[in-house]
């Protein structure tokens, strides 16, 4: 057995011994308070068996293992239905943003434990109400005030904003220059006096994502994490961190073969439906979609083990397996016929044919819409030219709004 | 599992490109469209010297014992420079079934001239619009052939077919003494024909189901090969869609800025990609069980990615892209022939679903 076969039976072993204590049963029926509890405690259990961190520094409380193992234990978990998403976003981009540019190295060492240990959830303060893929363009300022800074505006879709102990956040701090120059990156305590949260519910009904509004937040300066006028650089890293992260070929819904069990299952004009071709198209355009991303994502995992750097299509997971997740759903519906009516909204996307579709669009928009992502393989892949931006090299406060 | 390429197969797929697109020119391609019974000899004869012919062949027979990934890898070149006879992969077809079910004298008869490249193979399974019909429209009785194969590729040229006969049967027969008329076709480089038989001496490869297995088998192999050719062919189309896009202006700036445009290539390049990872699993899974199951998924993917490019290529470029000189035609063309020649997708999309359902035969 290799290292990485040892590794993965030694998750998969945990993994399973969770289950009655995490998995999916024992979810059942909570309130978000509750689950949240109940996921701070896995985070927890996570950490005293050394699988939380496990691709971060030992000096900062993870593993000191490579990406491989990281994915590795995801790919395991992932099937099990675990309350980890709370700490997606939280050890996901915040954190790592925190250990790459913290200032000050003992508080960096104190919040990374308590993240990890899911004692402490951060979240990321990008979007606002004026526009999310237009990064660049937000209008929420800091301005000096004494040896610190005075944060107002307001931010938008910021996931798990409710819970969270801490995130970081981009501001304007010089509106009189290009808009991408007059940036700043900072942390903010979401504790602090002034800043108030304010959750939205959401199409599927869950209320993850919040409104946040600063009133004259003072902060000191040092919890800057860039120059002053520096931030987008860090707001562009924060959002690479993440690379190749755990992948799903079914788009985050139902894999295929539940929809092939209800193709066997339902009737078409006196027919089972897995008879009909234009059900048998679909299965088998989306099997061939589906085989060539896992087919690809194998292969980045070989590359990463043989220590290569996996190509750009790992890029593709997103864009094309939410497309095609939200699809397969709307038509997994049309089969139920007005059976297709019934909604649970505590059903699971990962095995419920309307829980998978009210939800499938938050995945094409969350992360980078299709239309980002399409421009970013163009630009970045392909080399293709930039957009026309007419807001170019204009100072920020002399652009049209 | 998918596989990582070794040296060696980087070395093949660097040696091959090198080899084609110094010897392969639009201005060859072009005229083999005007007229019947022209292939590529340039593609052929470096085939030849490559060996390439030989690649995935038994050494006991001349062969050079390499496999699906390395004429894989082959394949994918000749699509992006459009070469490809269809022999590389016909002849490769009716090798395997040779080698596969044929005796020790008839791998010995057929083999080495295969693995040479001397010897041109077709491969003739289908009846008009089904690739492997329940009702073939040839009939094996004893040792005799009956009845016309219509539109083989390669067929105007081959010496050997490999026929799938009613009864069913896999049938080898010699094509000194078959008729042959050539078949005009929209991409004539193909050599197509009509292959006509009357009472032909044919020898038996299999006989029932496992004649109708072995069918599919071969043809799940040649879909493999194709569908690294039309991946080639749609990596090719998207890089010159690409190449177009940054340098033709309109309204003061490069095409390729508006996003209708620039989104369309990028689509594209998830489509090659898709195509790309399919091709390099079902080629690592030859003599698994879920060959034909990769086969297929490998197959309908390499056929979307490659007739889309054509379509897109083709608009990107306005006017000119419709031009004879320009032979953009040329891919659109070849991207319908090698989405016919191992079946159109409404067959493998059935292969595909029966396997994923549980209810192939
Ligand atoms: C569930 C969920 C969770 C999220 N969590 C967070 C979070 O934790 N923190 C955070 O900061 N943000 C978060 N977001 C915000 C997310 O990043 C943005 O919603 C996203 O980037 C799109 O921005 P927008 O909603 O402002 O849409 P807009 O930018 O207004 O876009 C509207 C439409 O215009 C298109 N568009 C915009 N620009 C272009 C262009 N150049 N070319 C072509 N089309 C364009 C978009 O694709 C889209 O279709 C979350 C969003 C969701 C849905």
């Amino acid at each position: 057995m290799s290292d990485l076969e040892a590794w993965r039976a030694k998750a998969a072993t945990w993994c399973e011994a969770m289950v009655p204590t995490f998995g999916k049963a024992a979810r059942k029926g909570l309130g978000v308070e509750d689950d949240l509890a109940l996921g701070r405690r896995y985070q927890k259990a996570k950490f005293d068996a050394g699988f939380a961190g496990i691709n971060w520094p030992t000096d900062l409380g993870g593993q000191g293992l490579g990406h491989i193992e990281k994915i590795t234990f995801e790919a395991e978990e992932m099937k099990h239905g675990f309350p980890s998403f709370y700490f997606s976003i939280s050890l996901g981009m915040p954190v790592p943003v925190l250990m790459q540019f913290g200032p000050d190295r003992e508080f960096v060492k104190e919040r990374v434990l308590k993240a990890l240990q899911g004692e402490e959830i951060w979240c990321q303060l990008f979007s606002e109400p004026s526009g999310g893929t237009d990064l660049a363009g937000l209008r929420t300022r800091a301005e000096t005030d004494g040896n610190g800074w005075k944060i107002n505006g307001q931010k938008v879709w910021t996931s798990w904003a409710q819970y969270s102990d801490y995130g970081v956040i981009v501001v304007r701090t010089d509106p009189t220059v290009a808009k991408h120059k007059g940036l700043t990156y900072f942390w903010v305590d979401m504790k602090a006096p002034g800043v108030t949260v304010r959750p939205i519910k959401l199409a599927g009904g869950d209320s993850h994502v919040n409104e946040v509004f600063f009133d004259d937040v003072k902060i000191g300066d040092d919890h800057r994490m860039s120059p002053v006028g520096g931030g987008f650089a860090v707001a562009i890293a924060t959002l690479m961190i993440e690379r190749y992260v755990a992948t799903d070929s079914a788009g985050f819904g139902p894999h295929l073969g539940l929809f092939i069990d209800l193709a066997k299952e339902v009737q078409l004009n006196g027919r089972p439906a897995i008879e009909d071709g234009r059900i048998r198209q679909q299965i088998a355009r989306n099997y061939a979609m589906r085989a060539g991303l896992d087919s690809i994502n194998v292969r980045a995992r070989r590359m990463m083990e043989a220590g290569m750097t996996p190509g750009a299509e790992g890029s593709l997971n997103k864009l094309v397996a939410v497309r095609s997740r939200q699809k397969l759903s709307e038509l997994a519906i049309d089969l139920q016929g007005v059976g297709g009516f019934a909604f649970d909204e505590h059903a699971s996307p990962k095995d419920d044919w309307a829980s998978s579709w009210i939800n499938a669009p938050t995945g094409r928009i969350a992360g980078g819409s299709d239309e980002t992502l399409l421009n970013t393989i163009a630009e970045r892949i392909l080399g293709l030219p930039q957009d026309h931006r007419p807001d170019k090299g204009i100072p920020f406060n002399q652009i049209p709004a | 599992m998918s596989i990582l390429y070794d040296e060696g197969q980087q070395a093949i797929a660097t040696e091959s490109r090198r080899a084609l697109e110094a010897r392969v020119s639009k201005d060859d391609l072009l005229p083999l469209l005007q007229t019947q019974g022209e292939y590529h000899q340039a593609f052929w004869s470096t085939a030849k010297e490559q060996g390439w012919t030989a690649l995935a062949l038994p050494e006991a027979h001349g062969g050079l014992a390499l496999g699906l990934v390395e004429l894989g890898l082959i394949a994918h070149q000749a699509g992006r420079t459009l070469s490809g006879a269809p022999f590389l992969t016909s002849s490769f077809g009716a090798a395997k079934a040779i080698e596969l079910y044929g005796t020790d004298e008839q791998k010995a008869h057929w083999l080495p001239g295969l693995a040479s490249g001397d010897t041109i193979g077709a491969i003739a399974f289908a009846s008009g619009a089904d690739p492997l019909p329940a009702k073939p429209a040839v009939t094996l009785t004893g040792d005799r052939l009956n009845g016309v194969a219509g539109a083989v590729s390669g067929g105007l040229f081959a010496d050997v077919a490999v026929v799938f006969a009613s009864g069913p049967a896999l049938a080898l027969v010699d094509l000194t003494s078959a008729g042959r008329t050539a078949v005009d076709s929209f991409d004539n480089s193909r050599c197509i024909a009509d292959l006509s038989f009357a009472d032909t001496p044919a020898e038996t490869l299999a006989t029932g189901e496992a004649a109708r297995a072995a069918a599919l088998h071969i043809l799940a192999l040649q879909a493999v090969v194709t569908a690294h050719e039309q991946t080639g062919g749609a990596e090719a189309l998207m890089e010159i869609a690409r190449d177009y896009a940054v340098t033709r202006k309109a309204f003061g700036q490069p095409i390729g800025a508006f996003q209708s445009i620039k989104h369309r290539i990028a689509e594209l390049y998830g489509l090659v990609e898709l195509a790309r990872a399919n091709c390099i699993h079902a080629a690592s899974r030859e003599g698994a069980g879920d060959f034909i199951t990769a086969a297929a998924a490998a197959r309908l993917s390499a056929t979307e990615a490659y007739d889309t490019a054509a379509r897109d290529c083709v608009q990107i470029h306005g006017g000119i892209g419709v031009t004879w000189e320009i032979g953009l035609h040329l891919h659109m063309r070849r991207a319908r022939s090698l989405a016919l020649e191992q079946g159109s997708s409404f067959f493998w999309e059935d292969v595909l679903v029966d396997r994923l359902a549980g209810d192939e035969g």
